[in-house]
């Protein structure tokens, strides 16, 4: 898994990812399998670490680039201030831009994490049906399976300010992209209905519980004929497992975490805006000596706080490129390894993926034995507690509640109502998820059901 | 992790007479004690800063000592290591723990009166972003009057206007002179701006009033002021106590605003960044404040939104016991830092005036750990770009940071500016700052400093250098 044959990408000097190579290279062989494990020696060892998508990770060349940054903020934080910050700030942006394929660096900006990225946009979004640049009663529209917190924050500000909210069901398991696309074809329609407009759709570029890639391109499309105003994509887990390509997919702000699978530390985010009239509105809610002076700028300062998370993208850069392919080619083996890692333990549980590997990335959801009888969240975070205090296990577990008259899929015993979903990062190996299959493994052998939490 | 060690103020008391009864509720045991903190100690614990730059400048950016930032470290690594396990079992209760120190600190009532934000500019954006929705939702009607000082900080005026102008309301500017001779003079415009409200009909629904101003610096009576507020009839009260923590005596019941606010990274040695927002009454009469980054505690009170705003470093509201012990360390604790600041600032201060000929531009009974002292008029300070530049030429050639004020003389027709005893006006000030790490030598640097300047002949008149154009003075 972790071992690579050198080639000659010494020579290439990184051309695989062309557009990134500034500089020559020294010629060096890709990063070793020891290199990596020490790289990541700070995680903790007894840990099968299988949830790289909650919190993400970083090596520890991006750590100590991290504390150089805040070591030279605390030597002379006013030098700093005047003079380091921003361009610093500045080449971060300028890398992120060429990442994602903008168009033109005011449509970037850095962020905390796309949280903030969320409340920017839909603070926006509040203060259009405020002002009445859109009517109360039009729709914003999300997807079923969008993050809570992202849900809650379309409550907090389009609800509030008057904005009708339109959720589309998605089915889970899913088996292609067409079931998806057919939901959100009708929720447009119910959008629509009595005159209203779509002002805003929110759309998952991987959604985060249960995990699937969403075919945003193809989303994004239908908005545009279905004359929806704008199109959000939440991509929190994208850059890094997925390609992100923004021109390609077409939406008018999209967001990603550099901390959960780039390797930056918590946390950092890009906002892109795409160049319009609208873009040109959007403020970041902590407001500071920049208001007015775009986004990009806005939040470059918004007060005293600790920005070195997001100063080591140069670092981090460098880390991916020692890798065979760079981030193209750590994606494309965390791919190939989750899948494997997926049908190896629905094999071992008798149970099956909860999506076909075209639809995931560097994580993947596998049923578990219905036996364990998962029947509610509460469950399914109490047995993931389980795991990790008595099996030391990280993996978070979804619980998926079959609806009423649908095929349920069965295991051949009983229904399965709970998937892990696993990940697969540069650190992880093949021992960690035969830990958790193992593990699951035993409990079903010794019988256990959720019913026997105490309540 | 850090073992809490609350009881820290025997070292007021070396004979070991008594523990800790000048802060009794803050020591939880009795402690063995060690001798205060001593020079090469705390030179020690500043060994990061740069030590060819004369650092009078704390109230910017702070300082953070090298325990305190080991601590955070600890954190780090913690997170780091198994960060699933850190969210679910270590992050909630030392964020209650920290906040419950920060309780104490600032006599609030309650645990839930007491939120941990980012700084004191997120906890302003919080205040107005509700102030925005009581207009739009129509609790305050269009043209209602929110009041804030005209020293106010420049990122709190922005985020006023963001929110409140841009929500219908209106927006009414105290006055303040500078120099300064008395707090009256504060009381008199404050009372002044609120009678021409009454007087035009206009309901006061917020008035943001600064405890330290930031340029030019001076303590604020803002006790008295809240009361007034109080009497005429103002809705509600919001101290931006950005600088007080560690600074002037913080005591929030006594002072009685509805929403106050200060960064604990400046004057209580935690790392960048970290601040508290105290909001009176915990019951369900208070507002319901919101954090504007919304996540999945939304509606849960805003101590706990703000506990939890995404995936963030979270670090620097952990080392709060951390820096209680720090501060415990020295005689007197936080009391006795705060009075040999004061006392210090004031007689350098004074030192820096006589030997400029100039004067202090406040009174020191309205000054704190800060001091604005008034520089040579010859020197030519005609704009906040020559201020800039002013700062910037110290930091370069003479390495010493020091932020410089522009005070616009009056206009023709008005009272004479002041001027310094050659009878130049004086139109610059310097803010200086004493904190734990500075020396007599960082202020006696700055003195020869500008003397060297005068002797020169330098004039900001003269200089056509570019500097950069924002102004940030903390």
């Amino acid at each position: 898994m972790g071992t690579h044959h050198r080639d000659d990408c010494a020579e290439n000097g990184g051309d695989d990812n062309g557009h990134l190579a500034k500089r020559p290279r020294p010629a060096s062989c890709p990063i070793s399998a020891a290199e990596i494990a020490e790289e990541f020696a700070h995680h903790d060892p007894s840990v099968a670490r299988i949830n790289n998508g909650s919190f993400g990770s970083c090596p520890a060349s991006v750590l100590a680039a991290q504390l150089r940054w805040q070591r030279l903020f605390l030597r002379q934080p006013d030098e700093f201030y005047f003079h380091r910050l921003q361009p610093a700030l500045l080449r971060s942006r300028i890398l992120v831009k060429e990442l994602i394929n903008a168009a033109d660096l005011d449509e970037v900006s850095l962020v905390d994490n796309a949280t903030t990225a969320a409340a920017i946009v839909l603070q926006h979004a509040s203060w259009a049906f405020s002002e009445g640049g859109f009517r109360k009663g039009d729709a914003v529209v999300m997807l079923h399976y969008a993050y809570g917190a992202v849900k809650k924050s379309i409550h907090a500000y389009v609800a509030r300010a008057g904005g009708h909210i339109i959720e589309v069901p998605l089915p889970f398991p899913v088996s292609s992209n067409e079931e998806i696309v057919l939901e959100f074809r009708k929720a447009l329609e119910l959008g629509k209905a009595n005159g209203r407009r779509v002002r805003l759709a929110v759309i998952d570029h991987v959604t985060s519980m249960p995990s699937v890639v969403i075919p945003v391109k193809e989303l994004t499309r239908i908005c545009r004929e279905e004359g929806v105003d704008q199109v959000f994509v939440d991509a929190a887990h994208a850059i890094g497992s997925v390609e992100v390509d923004v021109q390609d997919i077409g939406a008018d702000f999209y967001t990603s975490n550099l901390h959960k699978w780039f390797f930056c530390p918590p946390s950092v985010a890009f906002l892109y805006t795409k160049k319009c009239s609208a873009s040109s509105r959007l403020h970041h809610p902590v407001v500071s000596h920049e208001y007015g002076n775009g986004l990009p700028l806005e939040s470059a300062w918004i007060g005293t706080r600790d920005y070195s998370a997001q100063l080591v993208v140069p670092s981090m850069m460098d880390f991916i490129g020692r890798f065979e392919g760079g981030i193209e080619g750590i994606r494309k083996r965390n791919h190939e390894k989750v899948v494997e890692m997926g049908k190896m333990l629905a094999d071992a549980w008798g149970t099956f993926l909860g999506s076909p590997p075209e639809m995931c990335c560097s994580m993947i959801m596998v049923g578990l034995p219905g036996c364990l009888g998962i029947l509610s969240e509460k469950d399914a975070l109490k047995l993931r507690s389980l795991l990790r205090k008595e099996f030391k296990v990280e993996v978070p577990i979804h619980y998926q509640l079959p609806k009423d008259g649908e095929v349920v899929e069965k295991d051949g015993s009983s229904t399965v109502t709970g998937y892990v979903r696993i990940s697969h990062q540069v650190y992880n190996m093949e021992g960690d998820y035969h830990k958790l299959r193992d593990a699951v493994h035993k409990l079903v052998n010794d019988g256990f059901n959720c019913t026997m939490f105490p309540s | 992790m850090d073992a809490p060690r609350d009881d820290h103020r025997l070292s007021e008391n070396r004979n070991g007479n008594g523990c800790g009864e000048a802060d009794g509720r803050l020591s939880k045991r009795p402690r063995p004690h060690p001798a205060p903190i001593s020079a090469a100690e705390i030179v020690e614990e500043f060994s990061h800063n740069d030590p060819a730059v004369a650092r009078v400048n704390n109230g910017s950016f702070g300082c953070c000592p090298a325990s305190v930032l080991a601590a955070q470290l600890r954190w780090q690594r913690l997170f780091l290591r198994q960060p699933d396990e850190f969210y679910f079992s270590s992050l909630h209760p030392s964020l209650t723990r920290s906040r419950s120190l920060v309780l104490e600190l600032i006599n609030a009532a309650h645990l839930d009166e007491v939120s941990l934000v980012d700084n004191a500019t997120t906890a302003a954006a919080i205040i107005f972003q509700h102030v925005a929705w009581s207009f739009i939702e129509g609790a305050f009607n269009p043209g209602d009057a929110v009041v804030m000082l005209h020293y106010a900080y420049g990122a709190v005026k922005r985020s006023i206007h963001a929110y409140v102008t841009r929500a219908g309301g209106h927006v009414v500017e105290v006055p303040l002179p500078f120099p300064l001779s008395s707090p009256d003079e504060v009381v008199a415009e404050f009372r002044r701006t609120l009678g021409l409200c009454r007087a035009g009909g206009r309901r006061v629904r917020l008035a943001v009033i600064d405890h330290i101003t930031s340029m030019p610096c001076v303590v604020i009576p803002v006790k008295e002021l809240t009361r007034i507020c109080r009497e005429e009839g103002v809705d509600q009260v919001f101290v931006d106590g950005a600088h007080s923590i560690g600074n002037v005596e913080v005591d929030v019941q006594d002072i009685g605003a509805d929403f106050y606010t200060s960064n604990l990274h400046k004057w209580l040695f935690c790392p960048s960044s970290v601040a508290f927002l105290h909001t009176r009454g915990s019951s369900a009469a208070a507002p319901r404040l919101h954090h504007p980054v919304v996540s999945h505690e939304y509606g849960n009170g805003l101590p706990l939104e703000s506990g939890w705003i995404g995936n963030r470093d979270y670090t620097p509201q952990l080392v709060v016991p951390a820096v209680v012990e720090f501060v415990e360390r020295f005689e007197g604790g936080l009391e006795g830092i705060r009075r040999r600041n004061h006392e210090k600032v004031v007689e350098m201060g004074k030192m820096l005036a006589e030997s400029w000929g100039t004067f202090l531009g406040c009174p020191p009974e309205m000054s704190c750990s800060m001091i604005m002292v008034g520089l040579p008029g010859c020197v030519g300070i005609s704009s906040e770009t020559d201020a800039m530049k002013l700062r910037a030429l110290l930091r370069d050639e003479f390495k010493i940071e020091v932020p410089i004020h522009y005070q616009s003389p009056p206009k023709d027709g008005e009272a004479a500016g002041a001027t310094d005893e050659s009878g130049a006006t004086v139109t610059g000030y310097a803010r200086i700052s004493h904190q734990v790490y500075n020396v007599e030598n960082d202020y006696c640097r700055l003195r020869d400093a500008v003397h060297k300047l005068v002797r020169d002949g330098f004039s900001c008149i003269q200089s056509t250098e570019r500097v950069p154009s924002k102004v940030k003075d903390g």
